[in-house]
């Protein structure tokens, strides 16, 4: 029986153990071989003193080893903590001691970093699994090869579906990273609901785009092996490279891509879309943040045998909702919407006293949901904040994580995300959404991408930023030109007062646009 | 054909790198795993040389095969620039 997320790959090496499960570069393992390999690390780790309960750090770049190691600390009956490995070393540190990391899984080509993250003298970790010896570090080490000398039989952990499974870092708005906690039990229901909404097969062949750190691979893992399917792990080198990136769903005959909305326009503006057989696609899935409409208008023209699906939800109830983009689409110019919730996940609207709302109105999204979270590991301040007791009965209340996401149901049922709570400002007197003025200003053909913020101006005001990343032919458009449309679209307190056209912007470790880092930016400026 | 190397070099390291991380910069270095060049990086540079070296290079040609290092891309830059 399937409780436990490894308890899929099990399944899937009993049933199909020839199956491949994994592909990474010329590397590939099948459903069997996942299997052995990841019960061999299991007992590595639980022959170094990890015990159920504990937290077991991955530090890795996507490989075939990121995919043992996830299964591997699970069936040691501990919850893996992915780090980015992009990070700078205080984040990572205070990441490992806020955790309490006495175990981490690595590899090799990690020395740098290892050197940098054990640097600090209070270090909680004490045992590198992967690694080779490194001067100075006085951790013990087990390396890949000890590993694969370790008994392949099968481990009981012990552990309940309530267990943690894994916990992921994300950006705080203090600039701390919080870590939300997911048991076996969220993280096989999102995996059951993808699985459904998406009728994924084992001969679906997915993608895993993200890196571990990042809610989207648990979409690729999870959801992936529960269908008994391929999932392809696509390394960094592609991110950077559109066409070779489009050769390589080509090559690979992705019939499953989950991605964000910025690969997708990058695939689809330099991606050679044209010279690939991009046939076996059957879904492309993307979330995050909202596509552009203009790009995504285009790129359903581009590959028109396949289905388009926006899926939303926070990290902290994973997917919660999703909306399959109807061909053709009726309005090319309105953003569409974050759709509905599955049949197993409820979904309130608030007002700010937390007044439930049932006339359409704008307000704040909840959800209640088998997908949510156990909470902030080690953040009751926060836990306090993040969930709502509401509905139900004084016995038996119901508990719904506060999204901070506006929204808006429309008369068809969907929901249609508004922005962010917190980027709702006041400016001149008016109240602005800078998630509208930015999707606006996207609605001009020269701009690739955009961002704006709010700077403080003067006593207690705040003026509207925007900074652009100008297609490469459009180099000659001036902000004075953007400003002038502008103008004729937005009320006049809406129109930014600055924008500048950038190079490149600075990103979150998602890959999102770092919104906080430009504010900081223009505030000092 | 030293000359396009350093053309590349030096754009990646002042334009990119605003002349940090020049030791990890080798001819040789992969340039797409180390994280010393990102998407719009990439982007940049091609419009760069295109520039530079009064060549087109097209989209289907931007692949790890042709880009991977500075080294590859010099081999790369002499195919489009005979042709």
């Amino acid at each position: 029986m399937v409780f436990l997320l490894p308890d899929a790959v099990t399944e899937a090496a009993q049933v199909a153990s020839e199956r491949t499960a994994i592909v990474c570069r010329k590397e590939s393992l099948s459903y069997g071989q996942l299997e052995q390999r990841s019960n061999q690390l299991a007992r590595t780790l639980v022959d170094q003193g990890v015990i159920r309960g504990d937290r077991v750090g991955i530090f890795l770049d996507k490989s075939i080893e990121s995919a043992i190691t996830l299964y591997g600390i699970m069936k040691a009956g501990a919850a893996y903590v992915p780090l980015d490995v992009s990070a700078p070393p205080a984040r990572l540190d205070y990441v490992v001691k806020h955790c309490g990391i006495h175990h981490l899984v690595t590899a090799p080509n990690k020395r740098r970093g290892l050197v940098q993250l054990l640097a600090s003298s209070d270090s909680p970790i004490e045992c590198l699994i992967g690694a080779p010896a490194i001067e100075g570090i006085r951790a013990r080490h087990i390396s890949w090869k000890d590993i694969s000398l370790t008994s392949s039989s099968h481990i009981e952990s012990g552990c309940l579906d309530q267990d943690l499974a894994y916990i992921m870092y994300t950006s705080g708005s203090t600039g701390e990273p919080k870590g939300i906690m997911h048991s076996h039990a969220s993280g096989l229901s999102y995996a059951k609901w993808a699985h459904d909404v998406y009728s994924l097969r084992a001969e679906d062949r997915l993608t895993n785009h993200a890196p571990l750190h990042f809610d989207l691979s648990t979409f690729d893992f999870f959801a992936g092996a529960l269908a008994g399917a391929t999932t392809v792990i696509v390394g960094d080198e592609y991110l950077k490279l559109p066409a070779s990136y489009s050769q390589l769903l080509a090559d690979e005959k992705i019939t499953t891509f989950f991605t964000v909305p910025y690969t997708l326009t990058q695939l689809l503006t330099r991606g050679a879309l044209d010279q690939r057989d991009l046939t076996a696609l059957r879904w492309i899935i993307f979330g995050g943040e909202p596509f552009p409409m203009k790009y995504l208008v285009s790129l359903m023209a581009a590959l028109p045998h396949a289905r388009f699906s926006n899926m939303y939800g926070p990290a902290e109830v994973n997917g919660c909702t999703y909306y399959h983009v109807p061909r053709p689409i009726e309005d090319e110019e309105t953003p569409i919407p974050i759709g509905t919730t599955w049949r197993n996940a409820d979904a309130l609207i608030v007002d700010e006293d937390d007044h439930i709302l049932t006339d359409n109105t704008p307000g704040e999204l909840l959800i209640r949901s088998s997908t949510m979270m156990q909470g902030y590991w080690n953040r009751p301040d926060l836990n306090k904040l993040a969930f709502a007791k509401l509905a139900g009965t004084e016995e038996h209340p119901h508990y719904y994580y506060c999204t901070g996401d506006l929204v808006e149901r429309l008369d068809d049922g969907n929901l249609k995300f508004l922005g962010r709570k917190d980027r709702q400002i006041k400016t001149r007197g008016y109240r602005v959404e800078l998630d509208e003025v930015e999707a606006s200003v996207l609605k001009l053909a020269p701009v690739e991408e955009a961002a704006a913020f709010a700077v403080p101006y003067g006593e207690g005001s705040l003026s509207i930023h925007v900074a652009v990343i100008l297609a490469p032919e459009s180099n000659q458009v001036t902000s004075i030109d953007l400003l002038k449309t502008l103008k004729e679209m937005l009320p006049w307190y809406s129109v930014p007062q600055k924008l500048t056209t950038e190079f490149t912007f600075p990103r979150t470790t998602s890959g999102k646009i770092d919104r906080r880092a430009l504010q900081t930016r223009a505030a000092q400026a | 054909m030293s000359d396009n190397r350093s053309l590349i070099r030096d754009f990646i390291l002042h334009e990119l790198l605003n002349g940090e991380q020049a030791d990890e910069l080798e001819f040789d270095t992969n340039l797409l795993v180390s994280g010393l060049v990102d998407s719009l990086g990439m982007v940049r540079l091609i419009a760069h040389l295109e520039e530079k070296l009064s060549v087109k290079i097209p989209p289907e040609d931007v692949t790890i095969e042709n880009f991977i290092s500075i080294d590859v891309m010099a081999d790369y830059l002499k195919t489009v620039q005979t042709s």
